[in-house]
């Protein structure tokens, strides 16, 4: 494989050179071997190799981007022109500004060499186990990958980071029929470090499994009522992704983010707290520097409920005068609470338990509606028969505030660990 | 890109493969209050082989393009088959063997704009909405462009060359309300490069007062009631219907997967009113806005009709469903980027249009919903759909109301469709982008229809 560092100091040389004050090189070699399964069985082997150079420079306060995929000296020099051209044409902006020297660092995670007889004889194992567990059970579509990839971000003034990162991705989406009664379809995906264990044991992905199955006939609800809803591990990320939204550049920079003036306030309830961990052994998937080149570190958004940090990369902190996060958000993860799940169920008077959540993007004002799939009513403190054409309803701030219970237990798909979660007062309507 | 000479590799290929040589091309500039934040061009490009062995399948990919290269991926494809055939042992059929040969370029015949004639333009948009419209606390405008040019060589003997375009402006208003911002966007854009869809910005100042208009009826909008209501879709709405949720289950993969439409066909599973086609390259005599002529294994592309008057009739293929299903493949398999497989997708899903009047529609309703403008859309292989809906309006005694806040419709598209009640005559087409493993451009299209659907609210 190439040596980083050097196309990288040729690309900043090259840059600096065209006549840009400051300049940055992020580059990255990808190699991806993947098994797909479709129609019950293993249909395709690929292997890929790809690789990210993309080039910025900066030039009296006036910034370009230029990417490609190649690394040879002519097309780098190309690419180089390419980005001056689109500087000359942009207009000075006084928060155009590249990260500060900080110590060079290397990263190393996971292996970089696939074991593709284990990923074969794993993914073997789960068709079998999927097929005489859950007869009924259709695998609409099956991914085992493995990812290595090498990274590196050099920039004019003397950052240099390098990582390279090997892991393992699963995701498996299926459906369950019973003559013609069909289930909506549900969907896990998870990431390992290793193939230690069988898939079928990675993150909730048995539970939604056994769920599918007695999901191809439901109830409807009727009419329309205020009740609690419990969100799953797999859902919850859903909700925190969308909460998230609103802490970063655009949402910060334009003034339609709902937490714009939020910043150390209480924002949920007291007991809960959100962290983004990029950089944790917890986790399988993560990144050590941003693509604004600084070393990443783990951060607490929310603590005790108050808003802690947004989620600002360097050009948003200088627009809006706010401070940049140490990190680029993902990989979140939530402390696990005092009630059990079972507990949390017998506390539900009537409410579901929101297993996946197919949704429109929330409003600018938090707003947010969309469909309970693979969900069950939940009536005096048991959890009754799955649910079909059943909406949900609420606003993403009240919400937050609104937490009735957060499990002792906790799921970790390898990019994230996330509880159950009881919220109050959701809009919960049926046909 | 340069092109290369891919049929002296023909001898290489050890069974069942595809070549392909792909770049995709990506260009884009965006103004947020003035200020420019995006101004960038990417590209990616190299070569992928797939093969197939006794039902197997195998693929690989580089970004390099050069002699060996393009040797090691032919070998490495055939090796990962070959190493699945080996432990699986399928004893698959021999892949249907048609091939096409030709060329499509719809790149610009004008000189090529700068840099800074993309952004000229762009200001030029972003003056009009600052100078015009000053009850706007933030206002974005972006344009994206995406070439993606492509050789391809078969096995069976197809040999291809294309390079389709698409250009797209994105305008996003805000404005400050009592109980928060309040939002509206709308994306204007067309098959071709930005010299050939963008001439004037003028020509965009009647959508964007049209925008600006929509937007501060919404910043007064009300919640709709929740619950079924009867209801006009419009064309946008009526376009993502087609696609996620009638589209998506006859794909042949998700068939397989146990699609309510595998029991479906030959059924009646819409109103008579209803047709419903994925449309290759060409309807109603226009272009499409994602035209594809020849598809990533080289199958020669024609329409599907999906629904005809209201009966089921056909799913979309690639070459192996084909095979199981005993059909004519129709073009349907494409990769985005070069290390992608080709998948089954769509092309450009529409309902056909129909005899109706659209304020004839209108009018007909006593009490009811006209909604214009979706954000996103799932579906279900149950066909359960859920829209998040940006843009409509209340409908009393047949006259516009009240604008709507954002709210979400669902239903089941099955049951759904057969509640249409009237098709409008007029047709019109948005780009947009699907995801299914990869992300892909999509057209997506049709008239207003009027049907009852169930509207979320609080």
């Amino acid at each position: 494989m190439a040596d980083s560092r050097k196309i990288s100091q040729f690309c900043i040389d090259a840059i600096l050179e065209a006549g840009h004050q400051q300049a940055e090189c992020s580059l990255s070699f990808t190699r991806k071997t993947e098994f797909t399964v479709e129609d019950g069985s293993i249909s395709l082997m690929r292997t890929t190799d790809d690789t990210g150079l993309s080039l910025t420079g900066i030039k009296d306060q006036r910034k370009g981007s230029s990417s490609i995929n190649k690394t040879d000296e002519r097309s780098m020099l190309d690419s180089v022109a390419e980005l001056t051209g689109l500087v000359d044409a942009n207009e000075p902006d006084p928060a155009n500004e590249i990260a500060e020297n900080q110590p060079q660092n290397s990263f190393t995670r996971g292996p970089e060499k696939p074991d593709v007889d284990l990923m074969y004889t794993r993914i073997k194992s789960f068709l079998k186990h999927s097929k005489e567990k859950y007869p009924t059970l259709i695998l609409e579509q099956v991914i085992l990958d493995h990812t290595a990839r090498r990274r590196s971000y050099v920039n004019s003034n003397g950052v240099d980071f390098q990582s390279v990162r090997g892991g393992y991705n699963f995701m498996a989406m299926f459906s369950s029929k019973v003559g013609t009664s069909i289930s909506s379809f549900n969907y896990v995906a998870v990431s390992t470090a290793d193939l230690s264990e069988e898939l079928c044991t990675l993150g909730g992905l048995d539970r939604l499994m056994s769920q599918s199955t007695e999901q191809t006939v439901t109830g409807n609800l009727q009419g329309s009522f205020e009740g609690d809803v419990i969100i799953t591990p797999e859902c919850l990320g859903d909700f925190i992704s969308m909460i998230a939204s609103y802490f970063y550049d655009y949402p910060l920079i334009t003034g339609t983010s709902i937490y714009k003036d939020s910043l150390d306030e209480i924002i949920a309830d007291e007991r809960l707290f959100i962290h983004s961990r990029p950089v944790s052994d917890e986790l399988a998937g993560g990144y050590f520097f941003t693509g604004d080149g600084f070393k990443s570190a783990n951060s607490t958004i929310i603590e005790n409920g108050v808003l802690k940090t947004f989620l600002l990369g360097l050009y948003g902190s200088r627009k809006t005068g706010l401070d940049k996060a140490v990190n680029s958000g993902g990989f979140y993860v939530i402390d696990p609470g005092e009630t059990s799940f079972d507990e949390m169920v017998k506390s539900v008077d009537k409410g579901i338990l929101l297993c996946r959540f197919s949704g429109g993007s929330p409003s600018s004002s938090g707003d947010f509606s969309g469909v309970a799939k693979n969900s069950y009513l939940i009536e005096n403190g048991e959890i009754k028969n799955p649910v079909s054409e059943t909406m949900i309803a609420g606003n993403m701030k009240d919400m937050l505030k609104r937490i009735k219970h957060i499990s002792s237990e906790t799921v970790n798909s390898g990019n994230s660990i996330m509880p159950w979660i009881t919220f109050s007062g959701i809009t919960i309507s049926g046909k | 890109m340069k092109r290369l000479d891919l049929s002296k590799y023909s001898k290489l290929f050890s069974g069942y493969t595809e070549l392909r040589v792909q770049e995709n091309r990506d260009n884009g500039v965006s103004i947020v209050d003035g200020t420019i934040m995006g101004n960038r061009r990417s590209s990616a490009s190299g070569v992928s082989a797939r093969s197939y062995k006794s039902g197997s399948w195998g693929f690989a990919s580089t970004p390099e393009t050069d002699d060996g290269a393009v040797r090691h991926v032919i070998q490495a494809a055939w090796e990962n088959a070959a190493f699945l055939d080996k432990h699986e042992n399928k004893g698959g059929l021999a892949l249907p063997e048609s091939s096409a040969v030709g060329e499509w370029d719809l790149s610009t015949r004008k000189p090529v704009a700068s840099q800074k004639d993309r952004i000229d333009f762009l200001k030029s948009i972003d003056s009009y909405i600052s100078s015009k419209f000053s009850k706007l606390s933030t206002r974005t405008v972006s344009l994206h462009s995406l070439d993606m040019e492509k050789q391809l060589l078969t096995s069976a003997g197809s040999n291809a060359f294309s390079m389709i375009p698409r250009s797209i402006l994105y305008v996003v208003f805000a404005v400050d309300t009592d109980s928060g911002p309040v939002e509206l966007y709308d994306i204007f854009g067309a098959p071709g490069q930005f010299e050939d869809v963008f001439v004037s910005p003028s020509s965009y100042h009647e959508k964007l007062d049209k925008l600006y208009e929509h937007l501060m009826r919404k910043a007064e909008g009300v919640f709709p009631a929740a619950g079924i209501s009867e209801c006009i879709l419009d064309a946008d709405i009526a376009g993502i219907l087609s696609h996620e949720a009638i589209g998506h289950t006859t794909e042949a993969d998700l068939v397989r997967g146990g699609s309510v439409a595998g029991d479906y066909m030959d059924q009646l599973v819409a109103s008579p009113l209803v047709s419903l086609t994925d449309f290759a390259h060409t309807a109603l005599g226009e272009t499409c806005p994602v035209p594809v002529h020849i598809d990533d294994e080289g199958t020669l592309a024609r329409d599907v009709a999906i629904i005809q008057d209201g009966v089921l009739r056909s799913y979309m293929h690639n070459r192996d469903s084909a095979l199981e299903f005993g059909v004519e493949p129709a073009g349907n398999a494409r990769g985005y980027k070069f290390s992608d497989e080709p998948l089954i997708r769509m092309r450009n899903t529409a309902i056909l249009p129909g005899k109706s009047n659209l304020e004839d529609m209108i009018g007909s309703v006593e009490n009811g919903y006209y909604l214009i403008q979706s954000s996103n859309g799932q579906a279900d292989s149950t066909s359960e759909f859920m829209f998040g809906v940006v843009l409509g309006y209340e409908i009393r005694n047949g006259k516009l109301g009240r604008a709507l806040k954002d709210v979400t419709i669902s239903g089941v598209a099955f049951d759904m469709l057969k509640t249409v009640t009237a098709v409008s005559g007029d047709m019109s087409w948005k780009i947009g982008m699907c995801g299914k493993k990869q992300s892909i451009p999509v057209g997506m299209g049709g008239p207003a229809i009027k049907c009852k659907i169930n509207i979320g609210g609080k």
